[in-house]
């Protein structure tokens, strides 16, 4: 497959990256923030976390997509969007980051399977850490209610992760 | 299996001290994080400003789009309103009827109530209404209840303020930008809301379950007051929500309380008002007294 793609010369001589390729990958993290400010009035929070999902998605699909410090500040402003409080975004995105660094380096193959697993456990320790914070915020809810928007994030990602594949080669311009 | 000795971008030092230097500003991120988060859960109060302007930065992006679904919404309920018209044209027509009896048993009996509080002399607030606008947006990824409303600061409103509609109560104020404000629904966890029975006055509690729903509990411990289908409304207890507004209907009951849904929906009310806080003076000396407990 990879031989076929590098053999064939589909891509039109003279196009490279598009401009800005190196800052696309944050600015479509904020673009995802930013769906929380779309005037949906729901009465249960069943929706995914658009940023964290885009976010995981583009560090699982390649490595140097953006440092790993920027998940702080690109936490910062989802924070701010989403009125959670400020710092939990930005402690879970950048934890987040590190953890998987080290996953990259304990692995020794990925394949579909082992991402999604990843993106899953992922998923899974942001909705818990902001179950805990309503907690502490005193909206001590059952730990259930967690579970149908993090399956339906967990069932949402593979969505997610080819939006990014497209957008990611669109940006190198292949 | 051992790891193998780390991402090494290759023997150039500046590419080796970049990874390194990344690393260390993750690390910070995570502290600084960790720590803002301490801050905003130990002090909630800190960064309001900062969270005002975000509001206000997102609201106009928000308030517009939902006339755009609003209107969406409107053209679906609109056309199916023309099915079947003429037999809910006759429907419409027999409950006008029964309303308006209504309408002027209620006349009389306000009348009559605003006599007998007279002769009581009772000491009433005027309730006055501080601003009003819609409900824009919400926290639909969150397991908190959160709703947008389109009123800020520049209108009067102020963070504690109650928010109500015609239909029932809503919530109240918990960060207010210039241009917008954001709503603690009555169906959030942390929201309490002080209530009795409409049949009967037995007083209860009403406390969100973060789906849209309330729990209600008595507060004396015992036989279950509630029936389905029962109405609850604020007591006026506490000084915050003023006494007397809808809040919500017992839709299932539970082994010692029951569970209802908000009278007023916050996806489809069109208009909500903020109003002053029932006893301001009470408000403020429990809010001072919190603040003094930090």
């Amino acid at each position: 497959m990879m031989v076929r793609a590098a053999l064939s010369q589909r891509r039109a001589i003279g196009q490279g990256p598009v401009a800005g390729a190196r800052y696309l990958p944050a600015v479509s993290v904020m673009l995802a923030s930013l769906l929380n400010a779309l005037p949906i009035v729901s009465s249960s929070g069943w929706y995914p976390d658009f940023g964290f999902l885009v976010l995981i998605a583009w560090r699982l699909l390649r490595s140097d997509a953006f440092p790993a410090w920027w998940a702080a500040p690109l936490g910062l402003f989802n924070d701010l969007v989403m009125g959670h409080p400020l710092g939990l975004s930005i402690a879970v995105w950048t934890a987040a980051m590190m953890l998987l660094d080290l996953a990259d380096r304990r692995t020794m193959w990925r394949g579909y399977w082992l991402e999604w697993i990843f993106a899953a456990l992922l998923l899974l320790a942001n909705e818990a850490a902001e179950w805990r914070v309503a907690q502490v915020m005193g909206a001590s809810l059952p730990f259930v209610v967690i579970v149908p928007p993090l399956l339906i994030s967990i069932l949402s990602f593979p969505v997610v992760a080819w939006f990014v594949s497209r957008l990611d080669r669109w940006r190198l311009g292949r | 299996m051992a790891p193998p000795g780390g991402p090494r971008p290759g023997w150039s030092r500046r590419a080796q001290y970049g990874l390194f230097f990344s690393f260390l500003l993750a690390v910070a991120g995570l502290v600084i994080g960790l720590v803002l988060l301490a801050l905003s859960l130990v002090a909630p109060k800190s960064y309001a400003s900062v969270r005002g302007v975000a509001l206000d930065a997102t609201a106009p992006v928000t308030s517009g789009l939902r006339a755009v679904t609003a209107t969406v919404g409107g053209i679906f309920t609109g056309a199916g309103n023309y099915w079947d018209a003429a037999h809910q044209n006759a429907q419409l027509k027999r409950e006008r009827e029964l309303m308006l009896q209504r309408i002027i048993e209620a006349k009389a009996i306000s009348q009559e109530n605003s006599e007998l509080k007279a002769a009581l002399q009772l000491r009433e607030h005027s309730r006055s209404t501080v601003a009003s606008g819609r409900i824009v947006g919400s926290s639909f990824s969150s397991p908190r209840r959160y709703a947008i409303f389109s009123a800020g600061t520049a209108d009067g409103v102020r963070v504690g303020m109650p928010v109500r509609s015609a239909q029932g109560l809503i919530g109240r104020v918990i960060d207010s930008g210039a241009l917008s404000s954001r709503i603690l629904l009555i169906s959030d966890r942390a929201s309490i809301v002080p209530a009795r029975i409409l049949r009967g006055g037995q007083p209860v509690i009403s406390q969100g379950r973060g789906d849209g729903t309330v729990d209600l509990r008595p507060l004396e411990v015992g036989h279950n007051p509630f029936k389905r289908g029962d109405i609850v409304i604020t007591s006026g207890t506490g000084g915050l929500y003023p006494p007397l507004i809808p809040i919500a209907r017992v839709v299932r009951l539970d082994d010692d309380g029951a569970i209802a849904r908000p009278l007023a929906d916050p996806s489809s009310i069109s208009f909500a008002m903020v109003e002053q806080p029932y006893e301001p003076a009470a408000v403020a000396e429990e809010a001072g007294s919190a603040a003094d407990a930090q």
